[in-house]
């Protein structure tokens, strides 16, 4: 069977008595998928089962159409960086990455070859013939970023990826991460840093206690969260009579002045009559220099859907 | 699911393998194997300075030819053997009652049937006792005189290859089968994958695209490669240190005669013994955490085999190693229960014992595959 997708069917994980997942179903596509969700949440273990590291209770869980059974198959389409600090003691960065490239079955001038590029693109060339262990903690992030990467994997599967980047090789990880999304790849990655999610992810998994909570593009997510009002910030000149236009509109809730009086705050239960209300502001003469949907991000689906403290 | 191996599973299983020796021969937590394999060696070479520094205490006390310390019989009197060996390393003279000295050597009774003297005047009487004592180079013979009359010569060779054969027979079966490979192999094969789960370094393999049996038998192989050159090496090196010092006649003929055969079957049996040991190791590190309980009851396993049903002794790998061994090892018949323990149950022929061996260990390595199949990287539990 080929797929395109990641797909969990009701996938369940116990480390004995305690919850990792529960009856999870998703269907992953391809692009850029973070998973949130605060500490324990099951972030690491869905990553870790699709990865065969660990074997789900009940359940079954696709990649690609490949079992996680069958590492064989599955791991020469998909690559992951693990949380996982700890490296081979043996191994430099080079033999780190070299080892598993011929793994794969590279020469050993083709597996230093692509492990170069690797560790090129991860900024760690100067480090290459360094113990591991020796490294700092970003330098083993990134080299077990690079490899994750250096056999160019159909399915990249990313815990944290981004913690301890400086912020170039940061910008140059993203960079790498959206090539990927563009060539129809997937980019399974879980991050705390809400706003480096937002910035980067096609879709979002919210999981919150092994169980998940919403899943999808963040613009669909937030469409489906009827109980809290959307927030929009305009900017305008005449922000006290915008406001009370406002005011007038059955669907907005609740409206708040900027300090400086050229922007407004506004709740609104619903999204289509707000826009058509801002039309009929506009048509009226009253300029309106921006409208920013303000909730619309991970930030705030989280604070809705999970509430609490952020992992 | 195929489970033949194919080109390219050999290969990953070198990879592997080529890996996991810089692991399996110098990981910090195994390094102890090494006393272990070189006991026998250390503990030979120790009795060979100190049988060096016994020879050269000896002719520095005097030297005296073959010929001559072969010559002396009994009946010569100490006068006349002084005279054609004027230098002993000792000479020592005492004087017994007659009656300690007949109730010593059991010729009390004649004597006072023969001269019938009463107890208060024998024990008035006295023998003239005298030890001279030769070195010819190579052995110790003590002269034993009784009124100047020479009554026994004792033989003693500083150096017995007899004797020390033997003894390495009985330190080889008790200590190096039974203990040194068989701890050995667990400190070497338990910490393939065992270790990697304390190191959290396993999940390096398993995001691999590779098999877990073929993780599994490159695996082994380097443990068996490590643990092979440890204690085969260790084994040589121990035989070596018993021949090194009877370098003479004797050590030549013994070589030539079985000496080589002798060597290549203790490696043998060292590299046999690690093939199945190791193999029990490997999977008791896949299912269990702690080393000391599958070590303990592998041990009590194999200490009760000779009590156990022919079917069930044959499941032990000492079983098969001890029938491999070249000599018998010295057993003290005085002990029963020991004698029980420690002698072969029924030995096999050697062909037997290395196919039933080898049958052992890959049951034991087929049953290994099946766990490592579903072993999962959990690293919170270690």
């Amino acid at each position: 069977m080929t797929s395109t997708e990641v797909i969990f069917t009701d996938v369940s994980k116990f480390y004995g008595e305690v919850l990792g997942v529960n009856k999870v179903t998703l269907h992953i596509p391809p692009g850029i998928t973070s998973l949130v969700g605060p500490n324990g949440s099951g972030k690491t273990t869905l990553m870790n089962l699709m990865t065969g590291l660990i074997r789900p209770g009940r359940g079954s869980i696709s990649v690609l159409g490949l079992s996680p059974n069958e590492p064989e198959k599955l791991m020469r389409v998909t690559g992951y960086a693990t949380q996982f600090d700890s490296a081979p003691r043996w191994a430099t960065g080079m033999e780190f990455v070299t080892t598993g490239l011929t793994l794969y079955g590279y020469s050993q001038h083709d597996a230093r070859d692509r492990a170069w590029q690797a560790l090129d693109q991860v900024g760690l060339t100067e480090a290459a013939e360094r113990k591991v262990a020796g490294y700092s903690k970003g330098m083993r992030q990134r080299v077990r970023l690079a490899q994750a990467i250096a056999h160019d994997p159909q399915v990249l599967v990313l815990d944290e990826p981004l913690n301890g980047l400086d912020p170039l090789v940061r910008a140059e990880t993203i960079t790498l991460f959206r090539r990927y999304a563009a060539e129809g790849r997937h980019v399974i990655l879980s991050s705390h840093v809400l706003q480096e999610v937002d910035l980067i992810s096609d879709q979002v998994i919210l999981i919150s206690n092994g169980m998940i909570v919403a899943e999808g593009e963040i613009r669909g997510v937030r469409d489906e969260i009827s109980e809290h009002p959307s927030q929009f910030i305009i900017r305008c000149r005449d922000a006290s009579r915008i406001a009370s236009l406002l005011f007038c509109e059955d669907h907005v809730t609740e409206i708040k002045m900027n300090d400086d009086r050229l922007g407004l705050l506004v709740l609104t239960r619903n999204r289509e009559e707000f826009s058509q209300a801002l039309t009929r502001i506009a048509l009226a003469g009253y300029s309106i220099d921006g409208v920013i949907p303000s909730d619309e991000n991970v930030d705030a689906l989280y604070e809705y859907l999970i509430g609490g403290g952020r992992s | 699911m195929t489970t033949a191996i194919t080109k390219v599973e050999v290969q990953q299983a070198w990879t592997i393998a080529r890996s996991e020796m810089r692991r399996a021969f110098l990981s910090k937590r195994g390094l102890w194997v090494y006393l272990l394999a070189l006991f026998p060696c250390a503990a030979y070479l120790a009795h060979d300075v100190q049988m060096k520094v016994m020879e050269e205490r000896w002719t520095r006390h005097g030297l005296t030819s073959v010929q001559l310390v072969d010559s002396f019989t009994k009946g010569e009197t100490a006068d006349a053997v002084l005279k054609r060996a004027p230098n002993p390393a000792f000479d020592h003279s005492w004087k017994n009652r007659r009656d300690d000295d007949g109730d010593r050597d059991g010729r009390a009774a004649e004597g006072r049937e023969k001269t019938g003297k009463d107890r208060k005047e024998r024990a008035e009487e006295t023998v003239q006792r005298r030890a001279i004592t030769y070195f010819d180079g190579q052995r110790v013979v003590d002269l034993r005189f009784s009124d100047g009359v020479l009554q026994e010569k004792l033989v003693r060779p500083i150096r017995d290859l007899e004797m020390d054969r033997r003894i390495f027979a009985g330190i080889f079966q008790y200590f190096y089968l039974r203990l040194a490979i068989f701890f050995g192999c667990l400190g070497i094969f338990m910490n393939l994958f065992r270790g990697e789960m304390l190191d959290k370094t396993l999940h390096f393999w398993f995001l691999m695209p590779v098999r877990r049996e073929v993780l599994l038998a490159g695996k082994y192989i380097a443990g068996l490669t490590a643990a092979s050159v440890i204690f085969g090496g260790g084994a040589l090196l121990g035989y070596a240190a018993v021949l090194w010092p009877h370098n003479g006649v004797e050590g030549q003929a013994f070589m030539a005669a079985v000496g080589w055969s002798h060597a290549f079957w203790y490696a043998a049996a060292a590299v046999l013994g690690c093939l199945g040991y190791g193999s029990v190791f490997l999977a008791a590190g896949l299912l269990l955490r702690n080393p000391i309980i599958p070590a303990a009851v592998i041990l009590l396993w194999e200490s009760i085999n000779g009590f156990l049903p022919a079917v069930l002794q044959k499941l032990s790998v000492l079983y098969y190693l001890q029938s491999l061994c070249p000599e018998a090892a010295p057993m003290d018949e005085n002990s029963p229960m020991l004698r029980l323990l420690l002698a072969p149950a029924a030995p096999a022929s050697k062909s037997l014992a290395i196919v039933g061996l080898v049958a052992v260990t890959a049951l034991v390595l087929w049953a290994a595959s099946r766990a490592v199949r579903t072993i999962e990287i959990n690293y919170s539990t270690e």
